[in-house]
């Protein structure tokens, strides 16, 4: 699992990591030099799972790195030990200092047998994936109650990611679906889905009425209105 | 500068509205920007004063040596003032009360002494003249002020003799104590004119009972007893060993008389022959008070006719020395022992401009010239002394030459050397040194401006050139890609040009860069922030001033208008009419006959419009400048005589089509202060007038003070407030609004009140009402945008008062299109509030912009001389008594009765302005930026920048750090990227 989703984090969340880790230097580091992206501690991994985690975008990129790799991500396996870690990794650069046995195929066998448990963990997996941004809403609402009402940069900020989200997912729909058309309920998963972002971005645009960012009263077309033209032309004044 | 609790409830703001969200930037900006004075490095960058005396009555060199550098006038500002006489410099100036109770009734110089009686007699003043400070100061008796003169005691002046009315009075010169006051007898019947001492013991008073005889006083300088008293008959000088010589200009004769003769004297008669209609004057020199005058003096005849005579020995007979025609002005000076006649001629031959040795004021194109030569003359024989004639250019539209001052000095070799102050009749002043240098000329007239404008400044002539090429039609493919290369090429050469100029002047010390205006090079700025500001002057000279360097780039002299006359100065056509010149008209108006002539002008140059005037034969009592223009691009002009006749200007018949179409939307008024009556006309199809409201202030009651509609070029960004909860209050926005002040004729404190009324100019109506009790003008007043601001004497609490209207339609618009004056059925809300000033004020005036986005500042002139820029956010009717949510939404500030005066609001830091009679102000193209020139005895122009410097980078912007870092992360970017490659080529490589 670790894997997979520092694979999404590599991959999509450039912006979250300079946002979230307290030092931008050490992840400016880590993302300019491809060597050390590799070699990524335990601890590191940790904190971008936390992070991760912590983001709400940590679903989406999920969602996001598996649709790149198709059907052969959906089998994915918690390896623990660096070594294999690093192997995998070696794939793309073709470099290695492990020789592969003849005859070994990088390409994993497919597993054609069918079984009842892995429906169900499909199943599970499409729900979890539906009901991904329903579960943001309490900590939407909580970020949006410590955030306040203020106009500053880390509110606003707050705002954008809020309404960014859930119309980042919703122009991805198609992707979702991919996603779930292996599953059963896929109609109804999907409208969740939808549902669920188009709560969150109602709950942003909660957000930015009550910030007073949303023109609603006559105030905020006060500096269209144009001047009234004159009908009659006057002067004069004392008698000189 | 703000109370803090302010700050803070500005960052902790619970909620924004968007739209505002520009606006409150621009807010926020001059929030927190607490410093509004200028820096120390910035002084001097865009502001300039000039200091002015006005026109010279009395002037004074100071020493009679070919070093001293000093000379002192006395102006009829009531201004006792030094110059340099090398540069013309003001050394030191002192500036007394304005009106008769500060004038200045005669300057004497003696050494080190000069002696002034000020008031009409009130008070005799010592000076020191090195320094300028006051020696001694003493009151006189009451009486109007005739003449003084000093008195010698044994060859040293020791005495001051005041000849009053009814007294005359010896006061010491070292301490200005009276030595003794003597009533003069019949000073009923006797018009006591001149006092005269020659040294001896005596001082003698004349006296005239016109139309009958002469009286002579003897006084004894002791104790002053009446020695003598002589009767004869006739305008008189003392002339030689003490004889009277007097002219009368009824028999046109000339009489001499000794005045120590014992018995009654006869007197001699010699018949003149005096051009007609023509006073002959008479004009003697006393070069020592211990000594008797000079035998010799000059005889004006006519205006540019003079002659020098001798009295003889014998005290009767008198001959011609010299016959000066024509002549226009003549002058004594002396030197030493040696005392010279200086006369000034006129030459009818042109000058060579190269012969000119200070051309650069100078410009052929302003300024026809007509040559003037000076010349000495030995008094004993009437002889011309050789090597001193000064030839000079004497501006022909300048008016004649008035006053002839000569400063006349021993050289090393014993020759007569001299420098002249020649004073002409537009009150300059220009000061001439041999051979006929002019070493500098003051514009005196600049001390009495009364009315300006400030006009763009054409294209450059590149710019026009482009703007000409769009203008034209095609004459064919190949000639047009030709123009347009043409164009192009000299566009390049200019800014080659330009850049060359930059960097040539880059290398040159500071100073030395200025003062290198000309009319030629003169082209608008990027910003238009400078401008030609085109001044009208009391005296009837008009100046075109550089507002940048402050150089007088042209003048005009009108002659023969009046010295009460009303100006008017309009500009009809701005520089944007390419390629039409731009033209200002001004409306001047003779307040004894009431006729009115114009004067067009192109305001760049200077030079008169040859335009057909209209034939105003009828006394002229408004003017009204109409949006309307003709196929010129002039904007018309509307003459309303007294018949209540309107005369266009231009009138083509393009513009009297046009007025026929609009005559029934075309609207003027008129005020008649002394009837205490405002009537309101419109205009008919056949240029005549019907009158449609007529409103009458008694004139028993209140008297009408001044009357202020908006300015036409005024721009209001924002048509409403926003309010707390987020709902707008619109703005009462009528363009036809007048503001009408009165004043009580009756002034007892508890009864005297000031009434300021809103009228509608076109309707009538009264919109709004507010008297002030107890209260008492001068009221200063600005109406602008919705609001009316006043200042007044509150005689109850003695102190001065700042009152505001503001004017809201409410929070719906009744018709936001179109404003018409004739649909306005509701009544506008009123708000009012009154504050507390610390000071008296003597003028007041807005900040204008372009677009009216600023937020608007007050700026009041102080009469210390400093002027003030008053935010106007403090002078708002809706600051709260009470804070609540919603005030501190909208950033009001909570009421407080006492308005501050910051010292940091100073526009003029220490650039005091003398007596400030009027503040202009003119947008610039910067919104944040508004040019501002306060004028009076002196004149500062500076730029103000209410809202701060948003649209412009700071002066102290940090270029070279700002730009050393982009490129520094640039070529950081460049070679890490360059690393990179090889980092992973090398990788691929293992």
């Amino acid at each position: 699992m670790s894997d997979r989703i520092v694979d999404g984090v590599r991959k999509h969340t450039p912006s979250i990591l300079l946002f979230f880790d307290e030092s931008p230097f050490s992840l400016l580091w880590l993302w300019l030099s491809t060597e050390k992206r590799k070699q990524i501690k335990s601890e590191k991994i940790g904190i971008i799972l936390y992070i991760a985690m912590a983001s709400p975008g940590g679903q989406g990129g999920g969602a996001v790195s598996t649709r790149g790799a198709g059907a052969r991500r959906m089998k994915w396996a918690l390896e623990l030990s660096l070594g294999n870690a690093r192997g995998r990794g070696d794939r793309q650069s073709n470099q290695g200092d492990v020789m592969y046995p003849i005859g070994y195929s990088d390409k994993p066998v497919p597993d054609t047998s069918i079984q009842e448990t892995d429906k169900n963990l499909v199943e599970k997996r499409c729900w979890d994936v539906a009901l991904g941004p329903l579960k943001q809403i309490p900590m939407n609402l909580f970020i949006m109650y410590m955030s306040g009402n203020t106009i500053s940069i880390f509110p606003i900020m707050m705002v954008c990611m809020m309404a960014w989200r859930p119309i980042q997912a919703l122009m991805s729909m198609s992707a979702t679906f991919k996603l779930l058309e292996n599953s059963n309920q896929q109609w109804l998963q999907g409208l969740v889905y939808s549902v669920g972002n188009l709560l969150g971005s109602a709950l942003a645009i909660y957000k930015c009425q009550s910030m007073g960012l949303l023109p609603t009263h006559s105030s905020d077309w006060l500096a269209f209105i144009e001047p009234p033209q004159r009908m009659e032309i006057m002067g004069g004044g004392m008698v000189l | 500068m703000y109370p803090p609790s302010l700050v803070v409830t500005f960052t902790k703001k619970s909620s924004v509205k968007m739209a505002k969200l520009t606006s409150l930037f621009v807010i926020s900006l001059s929030f927190f920007c607490i410093s509004e004075a200028v820096f120390e490095d910035q002084v001097g960058k865009f502001d300039w004063r000039q200091q002015y005396v006005g026109k010279t009555l009395f002037a004074h060199f100071e020493s009679n040596t070919q070093s001293s550098k000093k000379m002192f006038v006395a102006t009829d500002k009531n201004i006792f003032a030094s110059f340099n006489s090398r540069t013309g410099d003001l050394l030191w100036r002192h500036v007394d009360k304005t009106g008769p109770e500060g004038s200045i009734d005669i300057l004497l110089l003696h050494g080190q002494d000069a002696l002034m009686v000020v008031g009409d007699g009130r008070l005799l003043r010592s000076w020191d003249t090195n320094i300028g400070g006051l020696n001694w100061e003493a009151v006189l008796d009451t009486g109007s002020f005739q003449a003084a003169c000093f008195v010698a005691i044994q060859d040293t002046v020791k005495l001051v003799a005041v000849l009053k009315k009814a007294a005359l009075s010896l006061h010491y010169l070292s301490n200005g104590h009276q030595k003794w006051v003597e009533n003069l007898p019949d000073s009923d019947a006797v018009q006591y004119q001149a006092v005269y001492s020659g040294g001896e013991e005596e001082v003698y008073v004349l006296g005239v009972v016109p139309n009958s005889h002469l009286t002579i006083i003897a006084y004894s300088l002791e104790d002053g007893e009446i020695i003598k008293q002589v009767t004869t008959l006739a305008l008189c000088v003392v002339v030689g060993q003490g004889v009277l010589m007097c002219v009368d200009p009824a028999t046109l004769a000339l009489y001499t008389l000794p005045i120590q003769a014992e018995e009654t004297p006869e007197f001699s008669q010699i018949l003149l022959q005096v051009s007609p209609g023509f006073q002959p004057v008479l004009v003697s020199s006393q070069p020592h008070p211990a000594r008797s005058p000079l035998s010799e003096f000059f005889l004006q005849l006519g205006p540019d006719h003079h002659v020098l005579l001798q009295l003889n020995a014998d005290g009767y007979t008198i001959a011609p020395l010299r016959d000066f025609q024509p002549a226009f002005l003549v002058s004594f000076a002396t030197t030493g022992k040696k005392t010279v006649a200086a006369v000034m001629t006129p030459k009818n031959e042109t000058l060579n401009y190269s012969a000119v040795s200070n051309p650069r004021w100078l410009s052929p194109l302003s300024f026809p010239l007509q040559a003037c030569a000076i010349n000495l003359f030995s008094v004993d024989s009437g002889r011309r002394l050789l090597d001193t004639t000064v030839l000079f250019p004497l501006e022909l539209n300048g008016g004649k030459p008035h006053a002839l001052y000569v400063h006349a000095f021993l050289k090393k070799d014993d020759s007569v050397g001299y420098r002249v102050l020649v004073q002409t009749q537009d009150h300059a002043l220009t000061f001439i040194q041999q051979p006929g240098r002019v070493v500098w000329t003051r514009e005196e007239a600049l001390a009495d401006v009364v009315t300006m404008e400030m006009v763009d400044l054409p294209l450059t002539g590149t710019q026009a050139e482009l703007e000409g090429e769009f203008g034209k039609k095609a004459d064919g493919l190949f000639p047009m890609v030709l123009k347009r290369l043409s164009s192009q090429v000299t566009l390049l050469q200019a800014w080659l040009a330009h850049l060359w100029k930059l960097f040539y002047e880059a290398r040159k010390p500071r100073g030395q860069v200025k003062n290198e205006v000309t009319i030629e090079t003169l082209s608008r700025d990027e910003f238009n922030l400078q401008k030609m500001m085109v001044m009208v002057t009391a005296s009837g000279k008009l100046f075109g001033i550089d507002s940048k360097s402050g150089s007088i780039l042209w003048k005009h002299y009108l002659e023969n208008v009046q010295p009460n006359a009303a100006f008017k100065l309009i500009v009809q056509r701005t520089t944007a009419h390419f390629p039409h010149p731009p033209q200002c008209t001004l409306l001047i108006k003779d307040k004894d006959t009431g006729l009115a002539t114009l004067h067009v002008f192109n305001p760049i140059f200077g030079r008169k419009s040859h335009i057909a005037l209209p034939a105003l034969p009828r006394p002229i009592l408004q003017s009204l400048l109409l949006p309307v223009i003709d196929q010129d691009y002039a904007k018309v002009l509307l003459l309303v005589d007294d018949q209540y006749k309107v005369t266009a200007f231009p009138s083509t018949k393009n513009v009297l089509q046009q007025l026929q179409e609009m005559a029934s939307s075309i609207f003027f008024y008129l005020i008649r202060s002394d009837q205490g009556n405002l009537s309101g006309f419109r205009l008919r199809k056949d240029l005549s007038t019907e009158r449609i409201w007529e409103v009458v202030l008694p004139t028993e009651v209140q008297k009408i003070v001044a009357v202020k509609g908006k300015r036409p070029n005024e721009h209001v960004h924002s048509q409403g407030r926003v309010m707390g909860d987020r709902s707008v209050l619109y703005k009462y926005l009528n363009p036809n609004l007048l503001a009408v002040v009165t004043e009580s004729t009756d002034t007892h404190p508890e009864r005297a009140f000031v009434g300021v009324f809103l009228v509608d100019g076109v309707t009538g109506r009264i919109i709004h009402e507010a008297v002030q009790r107890k209260a008492r003008g001068p009221v200063h007043f600005v109406h602008s945008e919705n609001w009316v601001v006043y200042e007044y004497w509150n005689t109850k609490s003695r102190r001065n008062e700042f009152s505001v209207l503001e004017l809201f339609e409410g929070t719906e618009l009744y018709n936001s299109t179109v404003f018409s004056s004739l649909d306005r059925p509701h009544l506008p809300q009123v708000l009012q509030q009154t504050y507390i000033f610390p000071s008296p004020i003597t003028t007041m005036e807005a900040t204008l912009t372009e677009k009216g986005i600023t937020s608007r500042h007050l700026l009041v002139g102080l009469p210390s001389g400093a002027i003030l820029s008053l935010p106007k956010m403090f002078l708002d009717p809706r600051r709260p008594e009470v804070v609540t949510e919603h005030s501190r939404e909208e950033n009001l500030i909570p009421y407080a009765p006492e308005m501050p005066i910051r010292t940091e609001w100073f526009i003029n830091y220490n650039q005091t302005v003398a007596r400030v009679k009027g503040i202009y102000t003119a947008p610039s193209g910067l919104e944040s930026t508004c040019l501002v020139v306060a004028y009076g005895l002196d004149i500062y122009q500076t730029r103000v920048y209410p809202s701060k410097q948003f649209d412009v980078l700071k002066d102290d912007y940090d270029y070279v750090l700002i730009s050393s870092v982009l490129f520094a992360l640039f070529f950081a970017t460049m070679i890490s990227k360059r690393l990179a490659q090889v980092k992973l080529l090398n990788r691929a490589w293992r």
